[in-house]
C-alpha cells in the first residue's frame, strides 16, 4: 500500500515537473497565447504604464530581457518588475486575495457539509443573471446575476426544506451553462465576454470592483469563521440544534446565502475558475492535516494566499493565465498534500 | 418526591395531516427514566419529536410543566455515536461542548468549556480531551457525548440509541452511568429497541404497537419493564 502511494506521490511530482519544463521550452507559443486571450488586460496596462500593446500584458517588458533558456528575467530586471506588476495589478491582486480568504473559509465548511455540487452549480446560475445583464446591454452586470442568483438559492432552499429529489442542483449547473449562452446568442462580443468569465483567463479589476467587493468578502469570511461552532453543530446534531430552539433550515439557508455572496462577487470579479480553485483547494489541501475547525481555517487562508502568490508569480514568469495558474498549482499541491497525508497514517 | 415535568393526554402526532402515533396518556417526571421501545418504522422519533414540543399534536394535549413559570425545559439530547461524521477535524472536547453552543450566541462556549472539562472529568474521560474524536473508540466517543449533553445541565436529557453499536462492557458502563444520572434527579428518554437495556434503565416503557390497518397510528402502551421483559421472552419462546 506504501509503496503505491509513494509511486503516486512521485508520478504526481513527475507530472508537475513535466508540465513547468514544456512551458518553458515552449516561451514562443505560449507567448502567443497570451497576446490573444490578454487583450483588454494589456490595453489596461498600456492604458496605465505606456507600454507596447504587442508585449504580453502579464510581463510588460518581458521580451527584451526574456533568457534564452526560458521564461525568466535578469536578477536586477525582475526586482523591478515584480514592484510595478503589484503596482498595476494591486487592485486585482487585492480582490483576488478577498476570495482566497472568503473562499478557504466558506469552501472548508463546502467540502465538510458535501456541499460541493451546490458550489460547483452556483457560478453556472450567476451567469445567466450575467447574461441577461449583456443582453440588455447593462454596464453593471451584478444586479441580474445577484437577482438569479438569489431565485436559486430560494428554490434551493425549499427543495431542502421539502426534501425534493437530488436532480435539482445538477440540473440548476446543466441549466446555466446552456441557458446563459442562449441568452447571448449570435452576439460575438457577449459570447466572447461570457467565455471570459467562465474561464477566468483575462483577470482584470478596476478601483471600483475591488473597492465593493473586498470588505463584503472580508465580512462574509470573518461571520463564516465565527460561526465554526454553529455549523459543526447543525452537521452532528441537528436534532440538539432543534431542542435548544434553533432552526437548522434558516441555517443552512444562511451558509448557502454565504456561499452565493462569495461566489457571486468572485465570478463577477475574477471569474469562475479562480472562484473554484479557492473554495475547493485550499480547503481540501489542509483539511488532512488540522485537528480542529479553527486551526483549519486558518491554514486554508494562508494557504490560498500562497497560492495566489504562486499563481501570480509562475503567470508572469511562465506567462500563463492567473487563474489557471492558481488552479494548476493549488491541485499539484493539494495531491502532493493528500499523498503525503496517506504515507503519514 | 418527583415533580411532574411532562404530561402528555390523548395526544396524536403526524406529519402532513397523516397520524404516525397515538397516546392516550404519558407522564415523565424528574428521577424517573421513561424507555421508548418498539420496531422500525413505529414512529418514535415521532413520539419523542411530539413529547419534546417539536412537534404539535394533531389533536390533544402535551403540557410541559415549567411552562407557567416562563422557564422552559432545559432538554438535552445525546446524538448517536454512529451518526457523528468523523471526517470533519474536532477534538474529543469540541465534540463534548456541541450541547452548550447549542444555547450560545454565535455558537460561542467561552467560560463554560470548564463546565464540559468538569463533566469530563466526572465521567473519568478527561484525559481524551484533546484526542481527535475520530481516533477514540465507541464507547468513548458515546460517554464524550454523553458529558457534553450533561454539561449543559438539562432538565430532560433524549437518548437516542445510546448502545447502538457498544461492545457487552461499554454498554453496561453506560448504563450503569445512566442510573446514577436518574438517580441523582435528571427526567431521562430513552429511544432503544434494545429491550435488555431499557430493562435495566427504565422505570415505565412506552411500547409501540404498530397499526394492523395503513393510515392508523401506531398505539403507544405504558408497561412496567418486567411487562416488558416477559413479552419479550414470550415471544422469543414462540419463534423458538
Amino acid at each position: 500500500m506504501k509503496m503505491r502511494v509513494s509511486c503516486i506521490y512521485i508520478l504526481a511530482v513527475l507530472l508537475v515537473i513535466c508540465v513547468c519544463t514544456l512551458s518553458l521550452a515552449a516561451p514562443a507559443q505560449t507567448t502567443q497565447s497570451t497576446q490573444q486571450v490578454d487583450q483588454s488586460t494589456q490595453d489596461m496596462l498600456r492604458e496605465l504604464s505606456g507600454v507596447s500593446a504587442s508585449q504580453p500584458a502579464t510581463m510588460p517588458s518581458a521580451s527584451a530581457e526574456q533568457s534564452s533558456s526560458g521564461g525568466f528575467e535578469d536578477e536586477s530586471a525582475t526586482a523591478i518588475q515584480w514592484k510595478r506588476l503589484i503596482g498595476l495589478f494591486q487592485f486585482m491582486l487585492l480582490t483576488a486575495a478577498a476570495v482566497g480568504v472568503a473562499g478557504a473559509v466558506l469552501g472548508l465548511f463546502v467540502l465538510l457539509r458535501r456541499e460541493a455540487l451546490v458550489a460547483l452549480a452556483i457560478p453556472q446560475v450567476v451567469a445567466i443573471g450575467a447574461a441577461i445583464g449583456m443582453r440588455l446591454g447593462w454596464e453593471n452586470k451584478l444586479p441580474p446575476a445577484l437577482g438569479v442568483a438569489m431565485i436559486a438559492l430560494v428554490y434551493f432552499a425549499l427543495s431542502r426544506r421539502r426534501s425534493a429529489g437530488n436532480w435539482i442542483v445538477p440540473a440548476f449547473y446543466v441549466a446555466g451553462l446552456c441557458l446563459s449562452f442562449l441568452i447571448i446568442a449570435n452576439h460575438g462580443q457577449d459570447v466572447e465576454d461570457l467565455q471570459r468569465l467562465f474561464t477566468g483567463v483575462d483577470v482584470a479589476v478596476d478601483a471600483k470592483t475591488a473597492l465593493t467587493s473586498v470588505p463584503v468578502l472580508l465580512v462574509v469570511a470573518l461571520l463564516c469563521a465565527l460561526l465554526w461552532r454553529r455549523w459543526l453543530l447543525l452537521a452532528q446534531a441537528p436534532a440538539a440544534a432543534e431542542l435548544a430552539g434553533l432552526r437548522p433550515t434558516r441555517w443552512d439557508t444562511l451558509f448557502l446565502l454565504l456561499l452565493t455572496i462569495v461566489i457571486l462577487l468572485g465570478t463577477n470579479a475574477l471569474g469562475v475558475v479562480m472562484v473554484l480553485s479557492m473554495l475547493f483547494l485550499p480547503a481540501a489541501t489542509v483539511l488532512p492535516w488540522t485537528r480542529r475547525l479553527p486551526s483549519a481555517i486558518v491554514a486554508g487562508m494562508v494557504v490560498s494566499l500562497i497560492f495566489l502568490a504562486a499563481g501570480f508569480y509562475f503567470s508572469n514568469a511562465m506567462r500563463w493565465p492567473l487563474s489557471q495558474s492558481v488552479g494548476g498549482i493549488g491541485f499539484a499541491v493539494l495531491i502532493i498534500s493528500q499523498l503525503t497525508s496517506q504515507l503519514k497514517k | 418526591m418527583a415533580d411532574k415535568l411532562i404530561e402528555v393526554q390523548n395526544a396524536t402526532f403526524g406529519y402532513g395531516g397523516r397520524p404516525v402515533v397515538r397516546v392516550e396518556h404519558l407522564e415523565l417526571s424528574t428521577s424517573k427514566c421513561l424507555g421508548i421501545f418498539g420496531p422500525n418504522g413505529s414512529g418514535k422519533t415521532t413520539l419523542v419529536r411530539g413529547i419534546t414540543g417539536l412537534l404539535s399534536p394533531m389533536s390533544g394535549h402535551v403540557i410541559h410543566a415549567t411552562r407557567s413559570t416562563r422557564q422552559p425545559l432545559r432538554i438535552g439530547y445525546l446524538p448517536q455515536h454512529r451518526n457523528i461524521e468523523l471526517h470533519w477535524p474536532m477534538t474529543a472536547l469540541d465534540a463534548a461542548s456541541l450541547a452548550i453552543s447549542a444555547r450560545r450566541w454565535f455558537g460561542w462556549i467561552g467560560p463554560r468549556v470548564k463546565d464540559v472539562l468538569a463533566m469530563m472529568n466526572r465521567l473519568g474521560i478527561d484525559h481524551l480531551a484533546s484526542r481527535l474524536f475520530a481516533s477514540l473508540s465507541g464507547g468513548q466517543q458515546q460517554r464524550v457525548l454523553l458529558s457534553g449533553a450533561l454539561a449543559g445541565d438539562p432538565t430532560v436529557l433524549v437518548l437516542d440509541e445510546p448502545t447502538e453499536g457498544l461492545d457487552v462492557r461499554s454498554t453496561q458502563e453506560l448504563i450503569d452511568l445512566l442510573r446514577q444520572f436518574v438517580a441523582e434527579g435528571l427526567a431521562m428518554m430513552i429511544i432503544s429497541h434494545e429491550a435488555d437495556d431499557l430493562v435495566q434503565v427504565s422505570g415505565q416503557i412506552a411500547w409501540l404497537h404498530p397499526a394492523q390497518q395503513q393510515g392508523e397510528p401506531s398505539r403507544v402502551e405504558i408497561v412496567s419493564p418486567e411487562a416488558l421483559g416477559e413479552a419479550i421472552l414470550k415471544a422469543a419462546r414462540r419463534v423458538g
